[in-house]
């Protein structure tokens, strides 16, 4: 959980009201592969050192993910966030600015947002069947594929569920499949050339 | 009668390779009784007992002699045991298939639909204007139809493409 200490602004200038919004803008968006670089680009505009800038940048995005995906709606409720001794003016600011913006990113959240579970892992196996309640012989390939699905990462924070789901595919369906997958592969193909 | 006997026994391989026209195997066993004029209630039970030959003969997976064979040990006369082990092997393939397919499957894909998707947030930089494949798969699990969703990058579902091929050489291997 963010911790927006008072000393990260307290010994610099404040930055313009513009300049915050645009920081805040920037630490939302970005995700957060990219908040190492974007402090490093806003490091000279902050005054402040690369290890303070990091931390600042880190802070703010946690800050203003932690509203939009947790649907914070009220002033209250953002200024709850801050810790106790946070410089007043900026408090206000920063809650100010986060409010303005909650719909805009809450629709940017949702645009980029994978809401479907993700294909982390596959593995297969072909098994002989030769027997069965109906049949006392035979020798039926059959193809057991086990998919490790990994539920919508939004939803489960840092502790992602991933589910296993083993289905079987006799060789007609295996065919039919194949075919579908060839369509796809022929549609990608069209796609890339154009 | 010998004709009686074979009329009865195509009527029987009918609703065996057909299992699903039970309305009509018992329209046509009806017709064929008034036709004799037999009784309906005999009838059936006799029928039900004939029935339990192929159906045995199949999870024994005997052989049209061993058919022929079994039937004349239960008193059918040499002429009508041949024909009926004749009937067996015409359409034991059939049957074999149909015994094959109602075989337990674990979690049975039926179907699977797709479509790609663009990811074009800005919120993750990383991933704009890249393509994506969503599939839905429709399994069976039990009696039961459940449909499951899955996205897959592209890497992801070139991947499993070569998999899926790979499994169609084991699967070809072993026909």
């Amino acid at each position: 959980w963010p911790r927006l200490s008072a000393s990260h602004f307290a010994s610099r200038q404040a930055p313009s009201r513009d300049a915050v919004r645009q920081l805040c803008q920037q630490c939302f968006s970005s995700p957060p592969a990219g908040l190492a670089a974007l402090a490093q680009r806003v490091c000279p505009s902050l005054a402040a050192g690369p290890e303070e800038a990091e931390q600042l940048v880190f802070a703010l995005h946690n800050l203003t993910r932690h509203v939009v995906y947790r649907g914070l709606t009220k002033a209250e409720d953002v200024l709850s966030l801050f810790p106790e001794n946070f410089h007043q003016n900026l408090k206000n600011l920063l809650t100010k600015i986060i409010l303005e913006n909650i719909s805009a990113w809450r629709n940017e959240a949702q645009a980029s947002q994978i809401s479907l579970p993700r294909l982390v892992d596959m593995d297969w196996r072909v098994d002989i069947k030769t027997s069965s309640d109906s049949i006392s012989r035979m020798a039926v390939p059959t193809c057991l594929l086990q998919l490790k699905i990994q539920e919508d990462v939004a939803l489960c924070g840092n502790s992602p569920v991933v589910s296993a789901l083993t289905v079987e595919l006799s060789k007609e369906t295996l065919d039919t499949m194949l075919e579908g997958l060839g369509r796809i592969r022929d549609q990608l193909s069209a796609v890339a050339n154009k | 009668s010998s004709q009686q006997f074979s009329a009865l026994t195509e009527l029987l391989f009918r609703f065996l390779t057909e299992p699903k026209e039970v309305e009509r195997f018992l329209t046509q066993l009806s017709d064929f009784a008034t036709m004799n004029k037999i009784s309906l209630g005999p009838l059936k039970n006799i029928v039900k007992s004939i029935l339990l030959v192929p159906n045995g003969a199949l999870k024994r997976n005997l052989s049209s002699e061993q058919v022929r064979a079994d039937f004349i040990a239960l008193g059918l006369s040499e002429e009508k045991a041949s024909y009926f082990a004749e009937q067996w092997k015409v359409n034991s393939p059939t049957l074999t298939r149909l015994a094959v397919g109602q075989t337990l499957m674990i979690n049975q894909l039926i179907d699977m639909e797709w479509k790609f998707g663009v990811t074009a947030g800005s919120s993750e930089l990383e991933k704009v204007g890249s393509i994506f494949l969503q599939l839905k798969l429709v399994i069976k699990k039990g009696t039961q139809m459940e449909n499951v969703y899955i996205e897959l990058t592209l890497p992801q579902f070139y991947s499993f493409l070569h998999e899926m091929e790979r499994v169609k050489t084991s699967l070809e291997s072993f026909s």
